[in-house]
């Protein structure tokens, strides 16, 4: 910890940040091209030159089954898909940014809190037992059976992780840090038993939607989500001064004014939510929770006013890319889009890491 | 003001300090001193509103700490701390400007700035601005966080208010003499503009020349209070750190020594 | 001259019987049909259609529409023209919307087993008419099978003709399994990963293989498909054990020879382990009766069966 006469290169990335209003303007822009992309690319070959007309079958006055077909893929396929994508995208990389931030770890992630077991796991036993003992429980929901499932499973297990982690009024990070990697291996050992007892095609089933896909997306889960995104961006801006204290240590926080318990099941509260939502409307994507938000802070650095709209924006921006590529590589078939991201991803984090340096953590 | 009375903490059935009364006056710098363990961080704690006393009770200001949101102590009272481990890239600017994290601050933008620079500049960091924090010694950090108390004050205060109080933790830890001078310098100047400036000094030769009232604690009690000359005595001092101590004795001819108040910055 | 008009006019009206014969067999495509999910389908183009299951493929090859099938799912593995020659959309559990679209068929027909539900959610209220095809593992279930599919695609009577092969081929089937006396005991693998196998128990398709091949099933203690366990592996002593044909990880046979529960089996010992093609044998195909009957053939050398009218 001594600083050895360390020269002050300029590869040091103290000083070469970019300004928050570059960040976030140069990220709010990439966000309007990636989401045009997303509704003008797609293996019909259909561009949003047919917008005018998908509106008028939409409105019903084209009736032609050219004009119906462009409503049915503009209107009722891509643009839900590209609104839920955006959602996911970055709701997975808020998520991964407050959960660095709550415990002061770049290296934490949002499945930590054991949100994302529980709902793999709900999402199994859907998925397994459907059809079989949980069929009257689940029928009725339709196809929102999986996502209905996957939600309350993560909030479940997030709610009993926090009252493990909460006892005597105060919630230790270190316990709940603890709690959240068994009970992820309690659900992992749950969602093998499940596995063990479903035939050939359930497992089918399971391993694509372990895989993360946009596939499904529709209008009823986009307005699913609605409420979701709302909650995140109400919480969010409260919850970037705290996080910013908390990056000196609990104490130093509190010195500072900032109310610890609020914020810490604030951040939890938000995190269950958005990482359920995600994960019940796209299965388990990785990557964008840790990836994003370092991305973020080695461009701006570790502020929260800039990491968590940016990483926001950031996450949205590469789940609608990875999702065209899903798309548009195999056509007419369609890849899972966990592995596409992580595809781009990667060489892409690699190189920055490369440039800028690992952001001087020790 | 910031009082103690009676104070006992208690802790999985150890009893950390018992029965201590002790005041903050502002316009005063009163320095902790004691044998390690003998609860001095732990008081510092139950000032600072972090612990809540087992019994006994701290007012601040008349009122009850406990009634306090911790937004409202932050507007009153600031704590340097004895070290924090931060393993996020921030600059020392950034983690100055820390202090005016607290909610309800409504400073402009550029007075906060200027305020900023000001008290990096009191710290002798100005250099040091834009490194990372990561990258500073532990001397230069514990610089950092005083400048990030400074600033919370500067920005919290108003002029009707009462004035605010500076908790310091071992403020002059692992600090060269030069910075050990100039730390203890601001902390005396703070507490001659008015503010109740309370700080855990581990060295009796700087407490003496800097204190306006000593007190010693010795197993979480109150051993002593008053003046240094008052305080450190042969007997209390011998008594309080469990061996045979002598104070004012000069060592033997021929062999230096360098006291505090003899060190001039420049 | 009159002899040049009676040659056009000749000519016109044997035009215009030719044009009404096939606009006959065309518009005879125009019909409602009611799928295994129970919904009215209005059917007004056969031209360009999407066949979703490996097994609705082969039958659609089998009733020679194949000209007019534009694309097929990855689970169509025979005839081998289906993938090498037609558009892949992917696994059939896990279609793409656009991607089926943009394949544009005038007619989807797919198994049940179609997915994920909001992509056959958004297929199904497309404009493009969407049949999902019944799907009974059962040797009448074949036959009902074709005929649905026959019935759709206005191919009726060549539907019936493979409709009652099928059946025929059955119900020989059937005969000679009565003259079974003690019938083997049959173990079907799965797969085979660090010496532990996947069997096939009750209520799956390889189970019902079994049966019609006149086997019994020895793991029928299980549900469904399932690891094995290493002890219970001792106890099953089948005398024959049925795989798939081997894939990228090499022949199956090797696999199963690690397994060591089963060492002391019969069917090891004789060496009696018999590969068949995966659609070929679980696909409840218009081929069904045949694998089937290779499957006996495989168990009983020593029955001497004849084999069935069809032709390859």
């Amino acid at each position: 910890m001594t600083s050895e006469a360390l020269p002050l290169t300029a590869r040091r990335a103290g000083t070469h940040r970019l300004s928050p209003a570059q960040v976030i303007g140069g990220l709010a822009v990439l966000l309007v091209v990636a989401a045009i992309a997303s509704l003008s690319l797609g293996p019909t070959g259909i561009t949003l030159s047919s917008l005018p007309r998908a509106i008028g079958a939409a409105l019903g006055t084209h009736t032609d089954a050219a004009a119906t077909r462009e409503q049915l893929v503009l209107l009722d396929i891509r643009l839900p898909r590209t609104l839920l994508g955006m959602f996911v995208g970055a709701s997975l990389a808020i998520a991964g940014a407050i959960m660095q931030g709550l415990f002061r770890n770049p290296l934490a992630d949002p499945g930590l809190i054991g949100v994302s077991s529980g709902a793999a796991l709900a999402a199994v036993a859907t998925i397994a037992l459907g059809n079989g003992i949980a069929a009257p429980l689940l029928r009725p929901l339709g196809i929102y059976a999986l996502p209905f499932a996957a939600f309350f499973g993560g909030i479940i297990t997030t709610m009993v992780l926090v009252a493990v982690a909460g006892r005597h009024g105060q919630l230790m990070v270190g316990t709940l840090l603890l709690a959240g990697i068994a009970l992820g291996a309690l659900s992992g050992a749950l969602t093998g038993l499940i596995a063990y007892a479903s035939d050939d095609r359930e497992l089918r089933d399971l391993t694509f939607w372990s895989m993360g896909s946009l596939g499904g997306a529709n209008w009823p889960k986009v307005f699913a989500v609605l409420p979701f995104a709302v909650l995140i961006a109400l919480m969010a801006p409260w919850l970037i001064r705290g996080l910013n204290g908390f990056l000196l240590g609990e104490s130093e926080a509190f010195h500072l004014g900032i109310n610890v318990e609020r914020t810490k099941r604030a951040a939890i509260v938000t995190t269950a939510a958005s990482v359920g939502a995600a994960v019940a409307m796209a299965g388990i994507i990785g990557f964008v929770g840790i990836v994003v938000p370092h991305v973020v802070r080695l461009l701006a650095g570790p502020d929260h006013r800039v990491v968590l709209p940016g990483s926001a924006l950031l996450g949205a921006v590469l789940m609608l890319v990875a999702d065209i590529v899903a798309r548009l590589i195999v056509r007419p078939a369609e890849l899972p889009i966990g592995i596409v991201m992580a595809a781009i991803g990667t060489p892409v984090f690699l190189h920055l890491v490369m440039k800028r340096g690992i952001g001087g953590m020790e | 003001m910031l009082t103690a009375h009676a104070a006992t903490f208690r802790i999985n059935g150890k009893t950390l300090v018992s029965d201590i009364d002790i005041t903050v006056p502002p316009g005063k710098l009163v320095v902790l001193v004691g044998p390690n363990g003998a609860g001095k961080s732990t008081l510092l704690r139950l000032l600072s509103g972090e612990l809540k006393a087992t019994s006994g009770s701290i007012e601040l200001d008349g009122r009850a700490l406990g009634s306090f949101s911790a937004a409202e102590l932050a507007r009153r009272r600031a704590v340097v701390p004895q070290s924090t481990a931060l393993s996020f890239p921030f600059t020392v600017r950034e983690v100055v400007m820390l202090g005016a994290t607290v909610p309800g601050f409504t400073s402009a933008p550029e007075h906060v700035e200027r305020l900023a620079s000001d008290c990096i500049r009191t710290v002798g960091l100005l250099a040091l601005e834009h490194r990372l924090f990561t990258q500073l010694s532990g001397g230069e950090r514990q610089r950092v966080h005083i400048a990030r108390a400074m600033l919370q004050l500067a920005i919290a205060e108003r002029p009707d208010d009462a004035p605010a109080i500076l908790l310091l933790d071992e403020p002059t830890a692992s600090l060269d003499l030069s910075h050990q001078g100039v730390v203890l310098e601001e902390a005396r100047r703070q507490a001659r503009e008015g503010r109740a400036v309370l700080a855990i000094l581990h060295d009796l030769n700087l407490a003496a020349v800097f204190a306006d009232e000593l007190v010693l604690l010795s197993d979480g009690r109150v051993a002593a209070r008053g003046t240094p000359a008052e305080v450190l005595r042969d007997d209390l001092l011998s008594r309080a750190y469990g061996c045979e101590v002598r104070t004012n004795i000069t060592p033997a001819a021929g062999v230096p020594f360098v006291l505090p108040h003899a060190i001039r910055n420049r | 001259m009159f002899f040049k008009s009676t040659l056009y006019a000749g000519i016109a009206c044997l035009t215009l019987a030719v044009s009404l014969a096939a606009g006959a067999i065309e518009a005879r495509a125009e019909q409602t049909i009611v799928d295994a999910g129970g919904r009215e389908v209005k059917i007004t183009d056969t031209s360009r259609i999407l066949s979703i299951g490996g097994d609705v493929t082969e039958i659609l090859y089998a009733l020679h529409v194949d000209d007019q099938i534009i694309a097929v799912d990855s689970t169509s593995q025979f005839p081998g023209d289906a993938l090498s020659k037609k558009e892949n959309v992917g696994y059939l559990r896990a279609l793409s919307a656009e991607g089926v679209l943009s394949t544009n068929p005038t007619l989807i027909i797919a198994a049940g087993d179609a997915g994920p539900p909001p992509v056959v959610a958004v297929l199904k209220s497309s404009s493009i008419p969407y049949i999902q095809v019944p799907d009974d593992k059962t040797p009448e279930g074949v036959a009902a099978k074709i005929r649905f599919i026959a019935k759709v695609v206005g191919r009726e009577a060549a539907g019936e003709t493979l409709a009652k092969d099928v059946d025929r081929d059955f119900a020989l089937l059937a005969e000679q399994r009565a003259k079974i006396k003690s019938p083997k005991r049959a173990l079907f693998v799965l797969s085979v990963q660090n010496g532990r196998a996947t069997i096939g128990g009750a209520n799956t398709s390889a189970d019902a293989m079994l049966k019609l091949a006149g086997a019994e099933n020895a793991a029928a203690g299980a549900t469904g498909y399932k690891p094995m366990a290493d002890e219970a592996g001792v106890d099953l002593v089948p005398d024959a054990i049925v795989t798939m044909q081997g894939g990228p990880s090499g022949p199956p046979t090797d696999g199963i020879m690690t397994v060591k529960a089963l060492a002391q089996s019969p069917a090891i010992k004789n060496r009696r382990i018999i590969e068949m093609n995966g659609l070929y044998l679980l696909g409840f195909g218009p081929r069904c009766a045949r694998a089937a009957r290779e499957l006996m053939v495989a168990l009983y050398p020593e029955l001497a069966l004849k084999r069935a009218s069809t032709a390859e």
